[in-house]
C-alpha cells in the first residue's frame, strides 16, 4: 500500500505487472528501462533462470521530486508466471498500488489467461485489496502474431470490475508507455481521492504524470489526454 | 487472512544491504590504495566502517590537550550529522587543525542510506599550521605536530571529490547485489513458508470434509441397520401368515388365490434375504461381526448349500455338481461359511445361462483349506473383477439391468472370510465362466478384526 512520509515529504507506490507466464511481463519492464531516462531510474533487478524465466520477480525502480519539493518513489515489479510459483505472486502482490494484467492476446491462450485473471483477483482479496476499487488496466500483448483475440477481453472484464484494455506488442516497445500512462494516470486518481494529493501534497495529477513521461522516449507513443482515460466504475 | 509483511515492503537499512565485514575489507584495501581515512555510516548514523591512514599521530597529539579533544569531538560530530546534498558534488568539512574531509551521501533507489566520509586529509594548498591548531593550548608544539602531520597525505581538492565519487560507485554496485542477494535469500523463505501455510489450509479443510464424510456414513449405516430392522419383523408376519394360508389353516382356497399366495411368499422371501443383506453389511461396516467358532465337516455344508439353491438351478435347466469326498473338519463359524457358500453359488446360478454346469467343490491344501464354486457363466473382465467385492457394486448396475440383487453379497463373503482370516479369489474370463475360491486355514488361530470401524455406541444399542 501507498507509504506517505509526511515528515521527509514522501510517497513509495508500487506498481504490479501480473500475468500468466509467458505473457510478456518482463517485456514490459525492459522496455519501459530501456525508454526512461536512466537520472530518474535505478537498475532493473532481475531475479530469474537460465533460460529467462522469472524465478521470484523483476524489479525498477523510479523517483523524482516535484516541484513542491516531495519525493516520489515508484516501484514497478513483475511477478513469475510459471504456476507453480503460486506463492510468489501472492507475496509480490502484497501492498500494490496498481495492477497491470498482462495477457497474451491470441486466441489460443484465452482460457489459460481467464484462470490467471480469477486467480489474481483471488490473491487480491488475500492480500486485502479490493479488484472493484484497485486501479487496474489490462494489456492485450502480443497482436504482432497471428490468432489475435478480437473481443477485447470481454470474458475477464465484469460489471463490477471493468479495467480499460491496450492492445500491446510489448517485444518492440507498443503499448508498453501507454499502458503504464493509463495505469498511474489511475493510480494518482485513487490516491488524490483518498489523500488529497492536489491539496495536501501540492502535487497535480498534470505534474504527476509530466514528472515520469517527461523523463520517457515517447517515440511511436501516442498518449491519450488525461481527460480521455475514463474513471473506474466503482 | 492477510499475509505478513514481506521483506519487499519493508524499509532496508544500508547494514541490511551489505554484508559488513567483507565490505570493511573492501574499504580496507581502497583506503590503503589512496592512503587517506575512510568511514560510512547508516541513515541512522551508525558507523559501519572506520578505516584510519597516517592520522593516528597527529590525531593523538591533539587528542591530548583539552581543547583539542573537544574541538575534535565537535568536527566529527558535524562530519556525521550536518545535512549534505544528495546529489552533485560532495560535501567539505574543515577541521580546525587544518585537515580536511569530503563527504557524500549514499544514495540508492533515491533514498539516501548514508554517507561516505573519505578523510582527514591534508588539502594541498594547506601552506601551514593554521592558527585555530596552533592556540589550542600554550604548550603546544607546532613543530612536532608539523611532523606528524607529514604522515597525513596532502590531496588536490579535485583529486579528493573524484575519489569519493569512484568510492561512491562502488558502493553503488555493492549495495545492489546485496540487496539482490538479501531479497532472494528471504523471498525464498517467504514463498516456502507462504506454500506451506496454503497446503496446511489445503490439509485442514480436506480433514474437516473427511471427517463429515465419516460421520454421514456413520448415520447411514446406523439408518440402514434400524431400518433393515424395522422391516423384517412385518416381513415375517406376511411370510408367515400367507403360509399359514397355503396350508389351509384359513379355510379351502381356489387355485388362483394359492398362486397369487405362492407369488407373495416367493416375493416376500427374496425381500428378506435382500433385507438380511443389508443387515449384514451394516454390522460388518460397524464392526459388530462375531464368529461363533466350532469344528464344522465343510463337505457336509456345502452340499446343504447346494441344496439350498438346487431348485432354483433346475428351474433354469444347469447342472449342480457337488462331489467334496473326504474332507478334515475346518474350525469355522458354520453359519457364516454357509452363508458365503450359498452366496457364491447363487451368483453362480444366477449369472450362467441354460444349459450351464456349476462345480462346487474343495481342496485340501496342508493347513488351508480352499472351497471352489466353478461355473461356465457370462464371466467378469479383469477390470471388473477388483470391483465387484465393493458393497453396491453391480457389473451391470443400470436400471435396466438384466440381473436381480444388490451387490452386496460378495462384500459379506468377502469379509465373513476375512474374518476368518482366509481369503476370497476370483478367476474368469468374459464368457468363459468363473471360479470363485476361499481359502480357509483349518485351525483358527486369534479372531481377525473385522474390516470396518469400532462400532458406535448408539449402533451397538440396536437390537440385533
Ligand atoms: N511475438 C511477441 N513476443 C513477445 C511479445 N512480448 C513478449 N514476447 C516474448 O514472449 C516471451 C516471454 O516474455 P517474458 O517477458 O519473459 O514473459 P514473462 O511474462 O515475464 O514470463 P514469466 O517470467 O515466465 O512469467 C519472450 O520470448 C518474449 O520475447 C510480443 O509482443 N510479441
Ligand atoms: N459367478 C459370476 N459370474 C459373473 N459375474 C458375477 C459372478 N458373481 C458375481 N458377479 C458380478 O459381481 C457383481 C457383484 O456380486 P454380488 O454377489 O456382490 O452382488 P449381486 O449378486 O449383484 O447382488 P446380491 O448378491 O446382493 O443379491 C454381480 O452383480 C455381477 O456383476
Ligand atoms: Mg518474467
Ligand atoms: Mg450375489
Amino acid at each position: 500500500m501507498v507509504q506517505f512520509n509526511q515528515e521527509h515529504r514522501e510517497i513509495a507506490l508500487k506498481v504490479v505487472y501480473y500475468g500468466p507466464a509467458l505473457s510478456g511481463k518482463t517485456t514490459n519492464l525492459q522496455a519501459l528501462f530501456q525508454k526512461i531516462d536512466p537520472k530518474v531510474r535505478g537498475r532493473l533487478m532481475t531475479l530469474d533462470t537460465k533460460d529467462d524465466r522469472t524465478l521470484f520477480f523483476d524489479m525498477m525502480p523510479v523517483f523524482f521530486r516535484t516541484a513542491g519539493g516531495v519525493k516520489v518513489k515508484l516501484k514497478l515489479y513483475t511477478v513469475p508466471g510459471q504456476v507453480m510459483h503460486e506463492s510468489t505472486r501472492r507475496i509480490v502482490l502484497q501492498g500494490a498500488d496498481g495492477v497491470a494484467f498482462v495477457a497474451d492476446g491470441r486466441r489460443s491462450e484465452q482460457a489459460g489467461t481467464l484462470a490467471y485473471w480469477n486467480n489474481m483477483l483471488k490473491n487480491l482479496e488475500a492480500n486485502g485489496l479490493d479488484p472493484k476499487v484497485l486501479p487496474m488496466v489490462i494489456q492485450a500483448n502480443k497482436k504482432d502474431l497471428p490468432d489475435p483475440r478480437d473481443d477485447d477481453m470481454a470474458d475477464l472484464r465484469t460489471t463490477t470490475v471493468k479495467p480499460l484494455v491496450v492492445p500491446a506488442v510489448a517485444i518492440r516497445g507498443e503499448g508498453v508507455v501507454e499502458t503504464l500512462h493509463i495505469l498511474l494516470t489511475l493510480i494518482y486518481r485513487n490516491l488524490d481521492r483518498a489523500v488529497g494529493l492536489e491539496r495536501n501534497w501540492n502535487l497535480s495529477e498534470r505534474e504527476f504524470l509530466q514528472q515520469i513521461f517527461s523523463h520517457m522516449d515517447l517515440r511511436g507513443t501516442r498518449l491519450p489526454p488525461p481527460l480521455a482515460i475514463p474513471e473506474a466504475p466503482r | 487472512m492477510t499475509l505478513r509483511p514481506s521483506v519487499l515492503q519493508q524499509v532496508l537499512s544500508l547494514g541490511d544491504l551489505l554484508d559488513v565485514r567483507s565490505f570493511t575489507e573492501v574499504c580496507q584495501s581502497f583506503a590503503e590504495l589512496y592512503r587517506v581515512g575512510l568511514k560510512v555510516f547508516d541513515a541512522a548514523g551508525n558507523k559501519l566502517v572506520d578505516v584510519k591512514v597516517g592520522n593516528a599521530d597527529f590525531c593523538g597529539y591533539i587528542w591530548q590537550k583539552p581543547d583539542g579533544r573537544a574541538q575534535c569531538i565537535a568536527t566529527v560530530g558535524r562530519v556525521k550529522n550536518d545535512a549534505v546534498p544528495e546529489e552533485g558534488k560532495p560535501a567539505r568539512f574543515e577541521c580546525f587543525s587544518g585537515c580536511r574531509y569530503v563527504v557524500q551521501t549514499v544514495l540508492y533507489e533515491g533514498d539516501a542510506l548514508g554517507r561516505v566520509v573519505f578523510g582527514p586529509f591534508v588539502p594541498d594548498d594547506l601552506t601551514q599550521l593554521p592558527a585555530s591548531l596552533t592556540a589550542i593550548s600554550a604548550d603546544f608544539d607546532a613543530r612536532l605536530a608539523q611532523g606528524y602531520m607529514q604522515k597525513i597525505r596532502r590531496v588536490p581538492q579535485p583529486t579528493a571529490d573524484k575519489i569519493v565519487k569512484h568510492f561512491a560507485e562502488i558502493l553503488d554496485v555493492l549495495v545492489f547485489s546485496g540487496h539482490k542477494n538479501l531479497v532472494t535469500a528471504r523471498l525464498h523463505i517467504e514463498a516456502v513458508q507462504e506454500s506451506y501455510r496454503e497446503l496446511q489450509e489445503k490439509n485442514r479443510a480436506l480433514e474437516e470434509s473427511f471427517g463429515k464424510l465419516k460421520e454421514l456414513d456413520r448415520l447411514k449405516s446406523n439408518f440402514l441397520a434400524t431400518m433393515s430392522h424395522e422391516l423384517r419383523t412385518p416381513l415375517t408376519s406376511v411370510i408367515g401368515y400367507s403360509e399359514m394360508m397355503l396350508e389351509g389353516l384359513g379355510g379351502p382356497l381356489t387355485p388362483e388365490q394359492r398362486e397369487y399366495l405362492g407369488i407373495i411368499m416367493e416375493k416376500g422371501e427374496s425381500l428378506l434375504q435382500l433385507i438380511t443383506s443389508i443387515l449384514d453389511i451394516t454390522k460388518i461396516e460397524a464392526g459388530r461381526i462375531r464368529l461363533v467358532m466350532s469344528d464344522v465337516d465343510v463337505g457336509q455344508l456345502m452340499k446343504d448349500a447346494v441344496a439350498t439353491v438346487m431348485p432354483h438351478a433346475r428351474k433354469k435347466g444347469i447342472t449342480l455338481v457337488c462331489d467334496p469326498g473326504d474332507l478334515p473338519r475346518v474350525q469355522c463359524d458354520r453359519e457364516k461359511m454357509r452363508q458365503c457358500l450359498i452366496n457364491l453359488v447363487n451368483n453362480a446360478v444366477k449369472f450362467t445361462p441354460q444349459n450351464g454346469t456349476i462345480t462346487v467343490g474343495a481342496d485340501p491344501r496342508g493347513d488351508r483349506m480352499a472351497l471352489f464354486v466353478q461355473d461356465t457363466g457370462i464371466g467378469i473382465s479383469e477390470e471388473n473383477q477388483k470391483k465387484i467385492f465393493e458393497t453396491f457394486y453391480q457389473v451391470d448396475g443400470s436400471s435396466t439391468r438384466e440381473y436381480g440383487g444388490a451387490g452386496l453379497g460378495l462384500a459379506i463373503v468377502k469379509s465373513f472370510v476375512e474374518a476368518h482370516h482366509g481369503e476370497v479369489r476370483v478367476a474368469s474370463r468374459p464368457s468363459e465362466g468363473a471360479t470363485f475360491t476361499v481359502v480357509l486355514p483349518v485351525r483358527h488361530a486369534a479372531p481377525a478384526p473385522v474390516p470396518g470401524r469400532p462400532a458406535a455406541p448408539s449402533a451397538a444399542s440396536l437390537p440385533q
